[in-house]
């Protein structure tokens, strides 16, 4: 499948995206939910302790995944979508949404895990509706921020930045 | 996949360094954590064996503060290098909006060189990529080494494309930013 070149994420749409999260967070009583692009990049955040450090988090979890499923297809697995990491303190639970997404949640033991299944299922759905959308407005919007302007000004900071 | 943030004005892209194994990806990663102006970077992560080979990627978010309202930062990852990695590898380029390759000049190692590009190609042509158009930077590594190929001989095999390329010596820190500043420019350029 060809993976797309960029994603756009308006307003409007992170709104509805921090909305899921924010509903499933409650619902499953969890410590944070993590949406996470499968190349690392985290696309929102919810809950207190993850968020200082939610890039490195990204980066980890989405290679954690992709390595898993490359484990699965060894497998012969078919159709690999979700991981459940056990810890002493805290679960992790991680399903992807679409062929583009992972949804993370960080849970401790006073959460079941057939709730946060069942419910994180309901909410890549929903997720899953959202991303079509960003899909196809991602060309709309990006030319509105991408301009010539800020393409020469960021070729301007590279070469002040990426010096000795 | 580059991930633009209109609602909190942020732009990520992700760049990946991709080479045999000792070919001095750490290494590059290594000389801009130690050399950049601290605010811009962040930790850096390292996945590496006791012997510390990179097991699975080393990790490096650049942050370039904000240009035009958004903020702009770049992920550097690398790619384990050893032969036995290939299906890591290829979970690692998942999504990368550049590929610096790193060459390791060495006459020994050309052999090794072609079949990693080859591998590289098949990689991304297998993610549906296309190698003429995507931003690809090239780096001749350890040109302080005696037995290194010259230039030449280099761009006409590992360069069919005629993309940017670089010579360094990266444990000196030669080479390295001038690498990333080409390949930085090229992924924004593609946005």
């Amino acid at each position: 499948m060809e993976q797309l070149t960029n994603l756009v994420i308006s307003d409007r749409d992170l709104a509805t995206i921090s909305s899921v999260l924010v509903r499933l967070m409650n619902d499953t009583n969890a410590a944070s939910i993590m949406l996470i692009d499968k190349s690392g990049q985290v696309v929102a955040v919810q809950g207190g302790s993850t968020k200082r450090n939610a890039t490195t988090l990204g980066a980890l979890l989405a290679g954690v995944f992709s390595s898993s499923r490359e484990v699965a297809k060894l497998l012969d697995e078919k159709d690999f979508r979700n991981i459940f990491q056990q810890g002493v303190q805290q679960n992790i639970y991680t399903s992807m949404v679409e062929e583009q997404w992972l949804l993370v949640i960080i849970f401790d033991r006073s959460t079941h895990i057939g709730l946060v299944k069942v419910l994180s299922k309901k909410a890549s759905d929903e997720l899953g509706r959202i991303l079509e959308r960003v899909r196809a407005d991602t060309t709309r919007a990006k030319s509105s921020v991408l301009n010539l302007q800020f393409r020469s000004s960021v070729e301007d900071t590279i070469d002040l930045l990426f010096r000795d | 996949m580059a991930l633009i943030n209109i609602a909190s004005r942020e732009i990520h892209c992700k760049i990946v360094y991709y080479g045999i194994g000792y070919c001095g990806k750490t290494t590059n990663l290594q000389y801009v954590h130690k050399s950049i102006t601290p605010n811009a970077r962040g930790d850096m992560l390292s996945i590496a064996t006791e012997t510390e080979r990179t097991l699975f990627f080393d990790f490096l978010p650049l942050d370039l503060g904000t240009v035009h309202g958004f903020r702009t930062r770049f992920h550097l990852y690398t790619v384990p290098g050893q032969i036995l990695y290939e299906r890591t590898r290829l979970a690692v380029l998942n999504g990368a909006d550049g590929i610096v390759f790193v060459v390791d000049s060495q006459a020994e190692k050309f052999e090794e060189n072609v079949q990693s590009i080859a591998e590289l190609d098949m990689h991304m042509r297998r993610i549906g990529k296309d190698m003429s158009t995507f931003p690809l930077t090239m780096q001749w590594n350890k040109r302080d080494m005696p037995n290194a190929l010259p230039t030449p001989v280099l761009e006409r095999y590992l360069n069919r494309r005629r993309v940017p390329s670089f010579e360094a010596v990266a444990s000196a820190g030669k080479g390295v930013f001038a690498t990333l500043r080409a390949i930085s420019k090229s992924v924004i350029a593609q946005l």
